[in-house]
């Protein structure tokens, strides 16, 4: 629904002669990228679990908040099933997701509807974006537009953008933007329904824009004005969540993403590091053997770093590196090589995922072997197969 | 918007000049061997004189070639994964990504299918009426092809779609159609710059303006075709279809192929997984389109880049770590975890770090670290970690057209495929391999559950409905025949051997071989600590061959340390004119090493040479059996003859022509060319020809044909009254071109050469990679691999060609499917029927003397194959004459 502006009027028709005072105007980056981007730095901003893209089109939106690691749920509507369909696969996890999954699970899923419709599947939202979407309404259907929104579905958060008329002057065009458009409101227009809207449902709201205008003409404001609504109270209307259960979109497209709250993914990613770090131990461990008997009077394994060429980047100790030196050392008996689990809990992303070592003893179970008092990560000090 | 950090804005398909890629290989290749004379040591008569055989056992070597004959001989091949490192990855990329389809490029539009529309068969009169051969038992076949039915009769529409301006990203030239759905309905296939409608859309030429975002583009649809449903111009659409349909069954594109994540298994050990999946293609056949479909794996690595090179430099400790990195990361593949590409590391920038900046498409600078952040929330933790590059995708069939580099963050480029320490990894490949082999029933039955799947989903019926296609219940079924036991000859002997196991090593040990050379003077060089073994393997030799009618003297043992250089030292001051071979005794499997011993023994001192690793005779068990592979191997080196077939055709030479890419570094490609001199297949001519990078058609063949035949003239005081060529190594949509270049090529030099005399040419084209696979029902009905021998021509093979499938390996049991292989003969002048040209094929699988049994291809085609895989992968040049009428490439 969403998108078919001509702000960036390029000298498609004859239209440039007609109006040769005034320069075609180009967004850089593109109006529409300046609309998702001002999205994406509000998620970021607000930290949103669950957000809605109302109208969301060709999912481009989407496609860009999936990579937000705060989102848990990613829902978009759009009347057009066709579109939705083609682009669904966009929005689909790709094998990199599952082998570094995310931190927090991710839902994602479209529905076939209108936005004029309530389903409750809507209800419980931390942000809802309606973006370019008022525009396409006639008059009636801008009516019921904010009960269903702002009064049914209620979200914390809402972003409305619409253009503004006031910036027409400077395009070449004379009428809207888009054939489809029913209207096209000047920031007085649009913020009068606003803050209408606002005080009707309880919310506040704040009035800002994308697309700034060029100098000379910086009184007719930003090319697309946008109001960001944040609901006043949120306590009273808890109840009304689960209820009122009517399915009325259609699911044309739904995903889940693996992510570290999944027991076996989190096993995974630990094993995996746990093999990393122990193998990287056992190397350190064998190159100061080798040192100690090419040279035995340099006893000192650190001093190595002689060797590298200059140009060769070393690794740095990071602040990290140091908490780790104070755990307990790896070490070895006869030709065993052991990691006390202590010290693999040291490491900061271990620890993170583990949280402690009964944890991390759990996690490796009969993946990793492990001494007989369970303490430490036992493998094979000679056996180098492992890159 | 790309999801990959480019470094110069907007590299795509801009044609720049070919310039040779700064190869840094050249610096870190395998260490040139001082040449201290260059003269041949050996005079060609020296060699003649001397020239007799040895064929290598193939145990011997697996390590140091990674395509020895054990792979194409058992066929079972690496796990799929494995090849994720050789496939330069596709264009019907519809997934994921915001670019996946920037790959659908217009040049290469229907390159996999050009191929489809070549009538070769219309010139063959003599097989005008059919290509069917009746010779052999009958036995019924199962194939992995189900049916396609077209139910209407209804056309079908195939427009151009053009774009005013010009849009490149594939993704947004398909999102501007998407826009019009009014006009194009919810069921068309768009392959990027084509469009097919089972509908008109009334007019011939129909523009429209579609809008998206700020763009408006004027759209010209300009019919193109009508098209009948089955014909071969619908073939692209119909697989895109298929390969949207995949997509709806929740399987997940990786490269080519669909895999389901729902069945991976999980190796925690090596860190990978292994996704099962299906490899599926719509082939047209002669009974009509054909949905071909086989299992596939994908190995996936949770190792990043990053930790390959800390590793190595860990190990490395040294001057030489960037050069260690180098060579294990240059030429790998890697799957950037953000964006789910796979990109082909070309080289490392050490000066560059993921702060380092580039310019975004829209001309701003950023860092990557800021890129990541900003563009996928991907934090990169490690700063001081060089940048790889690549420079795009790499096509056999546009080596001219080079992109703007890429450079990606090792950090977060998960590795891919395995790599040769990986694959040393015994126990390792054991643990995968069990997983990924199916034997004949698990593979079917499994296949089975997929297209009844398929079948039964919903979405796939409905679009299938849409377009009048039905799939049929069950693979097809028909009759193939299995062709007559060949008989092999050994001396006066005739070898009995069990058909079905396909090998007849045991059944010779007995028995002098044909031609036998006896080993006078010969040098074994061994490393520190290795006399005894070195020892004991002449001891065993020489307990062996008495047997085969080979004497073999005492060798000279020689120790050198294990380098390159110390191993050149050694031959220095020991080899000299009378030296017939040099063995070494290798410590370690280590391919520099190797590279360096063939380079100096090929090019700069001739002298045919024999590595074996030391790890293979230290197995108690097989020493006897080990020596007599040994044994062989170095006969047939020296120019011997271990048996020979009756051919049935008098006074015929075969050819055979295989290329190697080194697609990994890029390097020239190099077509090896062999040609048999004598009538019984026992001497064999080899030259090479080395070409651009990736040129798969051979330019200059009839400089080899010329010698070839100048040496066929010298032995046998005629010239050959037929040539039969067998062509391997010829990549999809090439095969108009290969008629048109090589086989003209030939023949008209053929013409001159023969003074206007007739010259019968038979040019046959092998295809081994197909994924068309057959079984028999055994007793009890479970499935089994056919035996050797059996041949398929009706049903899965085309009418417009000359073609025929043979299974000629066996497998054993219970250790996977057998692969046929495909032969389709573009050219024939000989005028071969359908059972002589089957028969002759299926008899010259058994001349390959590398191995006692029968291989896949024909004995050319190997041995070129051989041959070029050396010169390829080690020599990368020329080898030296003296040694072309050897087989010293075994």
């Amino acid at each position: 629904v969403a998108e078919n502006n001509m702000e960036c009027n390029s000298v498609v028709d004859g239209n440039v002669e007609e109006v040769p005072s005034k320069k075609v105007i180009k967004f850089n980056p593109p109006l529409y990228k300046q609309r998702y981007q001002f999205v994406k730095n509000l998620v970021e901003q607000h930290q949103p679990k669950k957000v809605a893209d109302l109208g969301c089109g060709d999912v481009c939106l989407l496609a860009i908040l999936k990579y937000q690691k705060c989102v848990e749920e990613l829902v978009g509507v759009d009347i057009n099933e066709g579109k939705l369909k083609w682009n669904g696969s966009r929005l689909s996890p790709c094998v990199g997701d599952h082998l570094d999954p995310r931190e927090l699970d991710l839902a994602i899923t479209l529905y076939h509807g209108s936005v004029l419709e309530k389903d409750c599947r809507l209800l419980g939202f931390d942000l809802a974006a309606c973006i370019e979407l008022i525009e396409h309404f006639d008059s009636e259907d801008l009516g019921k537009f904010p009960e269903v929104v702002f009064g049914y579905m209620s979200p914390t958060m809402i972003v409305i953008s619409t253009p503004n008329s006031e910036f027409n002057s400077l395009f070449p065009c004379v009428v809207f933007r888009d054939s489809d458009h029913k209207f096209e409101w000047n920031r007085m227009q649009f913020q009068t329904w606003a803050l209408d809207v606002a005080s009707r449902y309880n919310y506040s709201v704040e009035f800002t824009g994308v697309g700034e205008p060029p100098t000379g003409a910086e009184d007719v404001g930003y090319c697309t004005q946008i109001g960001v609504f944040r609901k006043k109270a949120e306590a009273a209307e808890l109840a009304i969540l689960e209820h009122h259960g009517e399915h009325v979109y259609e699911v044309v497209y739904t995903t889940s993403y693996p992510s570290l709250q999944q027991i076996n993914y989190r096993r995974r990613v630990v094993v995996y590091l746990v093999y990393r770090e122990v193998s990287r131990l056992r190397q350190k461990y064998q190159a100061s053997l080798r040192q100690h008997e090419l040279e035995p009077e340099f006893v000192a394994c650190g001093n190595r770093t002689g060797k590298f060429t200059s140009d060769l980047p070393v690794p740095v100790l990071t602040e990290d590196d140091k908490a780790m030196e104070m755990a307990p050392q790896p070490f070895c008996i006869e030709d065993k090589f052991y990691v006390p689990l202590q010290r693999i809990i040291a490491y900061p992303r271990l620890g993170h995922l583990c949280g402690n070592v009964e944890k991390l003893r759990e996690f490796l179970g009969d993946v990793i072997e492990l001494n007989c008092d369970g303490s430490a990560v036992k493998v094979d000090l000679n056996d180098c197969s492992d890159f | 918007m790309t999801g990959r950090a480019r470094v110069h804005a907007r590299g795509r398909r801009r044609d720049t000049p070919s310039s040779e890629p700064a190869q840094p290989e050249a610096t870190r290749g395998c260490p040139v061997p001082r040449v201290p004379r260059t003269d041949p040591p050996l005079s060609f008569a020296d060699l003649v004189r001397r020239g007799t055989a040895a064929q290598q056992p193939h145990q011997i070597q697996p390590r140091l070639q990674p395509l020895t004959g054990v792979r194409h001989v058992s066929g079972a091949g690496p796990p799929a994964g494995a090849e994720a490192t050789s496939q330069p990855s596709e264009e019907h990329q519809l997934a994921s990504g915001s670019q996946g389809s920037l790959l659908r490029k217009k040049t290469d539009v229907g390159r996999d299918y050009r191929d489809f529309v070549v009538n070769t068969r219309q010139n063959l009169v003599h097989v005008r009426e059919s290509t069917k051969g009746t010779q052999g038992s009958p036995v019924m076949l199962f194939s992995n092809h189900v049916r396609l039915k077209s139910c209407s009769q209804r056309h079908l529409y195939k427009y151009n779609v053009t774009y005013t301006p010009d849009i490149e990203d594939g993704r947004k030239r398909e999102a501007f159609l998407s826009e019009l759905e009014k006009l194009l309905g919810n069921r068309c296939v768009y392959d990027g710059n084509s469009l097919l409608l089972p509908h008109s859309l009334g007019e011939t030429k129909k523009e429209v303006v579609s809008k998206l975002k700020n763009e408006p583009v004027k759209i010209t649809f300009e019919l193109s075709r009508e098209l009948q449903t089955t014909s071969p111009d619908c073939l692209r659409y119909y697989n895109i279809l298929f390969k949207k349909m995949l997509e709806k069954m929740d399987l997940n594109q990786i490269g080519r192929n669909y895999y389901n994540k729902n069945k991976k298994a999980e190796f925690n050990e090596h860190r990978l997984e292994i996704w099962p999946g299906y490899v599926t293609s719509i082939l047209p056949c002669e009974i009509g389109l054909t949905l071909c479909a086989d299992v596939s794996h994908k190995l996936l690595r949770m190792e990043t880049a990053y930790d390959l090179i800390s590793h190595t430099r860990e190990e490395a400790r040294g001057e030489d770590a960037k050069e260690k990195i180098l060579r294990k990361l240059v030429g790998s593949s890697v799957l950037t975890k953000y964006n789910n590409r796979t990109y082909r590391v070309d080289d490392i920038i050490w000066e560059m770090s993921p702060s380092s900046t580039f310019t975004k498409s829209d001309g701003s600078e950023i860092s990557f670290v800021d890129y990541y952040k900003e563009r996928y929330g991907t934090v990169v933790t490690t700063l001081n970690q060089p940048l790889l590059i690549t420079k795009g995708k790499w096509k056999k069939s546009r080596q001219d057209t080079t992109h703007q580099p890429i450079m990606l963050v090792p950090e977060l480029c998960h590795l891919t495929g395995l790599t040769d320490d990986m694959r040393k990894d015994y126990r390792m490949m054991r643990d995968l391999c069990t997983h990924t082999r199916m034997d004949p029933e698990r593979r079917q039955r499994k296949l089975l559950t997929f297209v009844d799947a398929l079948r039964k989903n919903n979405t796939v019926q409905k679009e299938l409905r849409d377009w009048n296609l039905e799939l049929e219940a069950g693979f097809l079924s028909f009759s193939g025949r299995t062709l007559q036991d060949v008989r092999i000859h050994q001396g006066r002997r005739m070898v009995r051997f069990d058909n079905h196991k396909a090998d007849w090593s045991k059944n010779t040990r007995e028995v002098p071989l044909l031609r036998a050379v006896s080993l006078d003077h010969w040098l074994i060089v061994y490393t520190k600590g290795n006399y005894g073994t070195a020892l004991t393997l002449q001891q065993n030799l020489q307990k062996v061959t008495p047997k085969m009618g080979v004497t073999v003297r005492n060798a000279k043992l020689l120790e050198a340390d294990d380098t390159v250089q110390s191993y050149i030292r050694t031959l220095e001051k020991h080899a000299s004119q009378n030296t017939q071979m040099v063995l070494f005794l290798l410590p370690t499997d280590n391919k520099e090493i190797y590279d360096g011993i063939k380079r100096y023994l090929c090019i700069n001192y001739p002298i045919p040479s024999q590595c074996v690793l030391k790890r293979t005779l230290d197995r108690p068990k097989t020493p006897v059996t080990i020596a007599t592979k040994i044994a062989l191997q170095m006969n047939c080196k020296l120019g011997g003859a271990l048996w020979k077939v009756d051919i049935g055709l008098q006074n015929a030479m075969f050819i055979g022509i295989d290329c190697f890419h080194d697609i990994e570094r890029r390097r020239k490609s190099v077509a090896g060319f062999v040609a048999s001199i004598d009538p019984d297949l026992t001497r064999w001519f080899s030259q090479c020809i080395i070409q651009q990078s990736g040129q798969e058609l051979v330019k200059g063949l009839t400089t080899c044909l010329y010698t070839a035949l100048k040496l066929w003239y010298e032995q046998n005081s005629s010239l050959p009254r037929s040539i039969i060529v067998y062509r391997d190594g010829v990549g999809d949509g090439q095969l108009q071109a290969l008629i048109d270049q090589e086989v003209k090529q030939m023949e008209s030099y053929l013409e001159n050469a023969y003074r206007g005399q007739k010259v019968r040419l038979t040019f046959i084209v092998v295809k081994k990679r197909i994924n068309t696979r057959f079984f028999i029902e055994k007793d009890g009905g479970r499935l089994n691999n056919p035996s050797p021998g059996t041949v398929i021509d009706l049903k899965v093979t085309r009418t417009e060609w000359y073609d025929f499938f043979i299974v000629s390996q066996s497998v054993r049991e219970g250790t996977g499917a057998v692969s046929p292989t495909h032969y389709n003969v573009i050219h024939d002048t000989l005028q071969l029927s359908p059972d002589a040209v089957q028969g002759l094929t299926y008899k010259l699988c058994h001349m390959y003397y590398n191995f006692s049994g029968i291989i896949r291809v024909p004995a050319p085609c190997h041995y070129a194959h051989k041959l070029a895989y050396l010169v390829g992968q080690s020599l990368h040049q020329q080898p030296h004459e003296s040694l072309s009428k050897s087989l010293f490439y075994l």
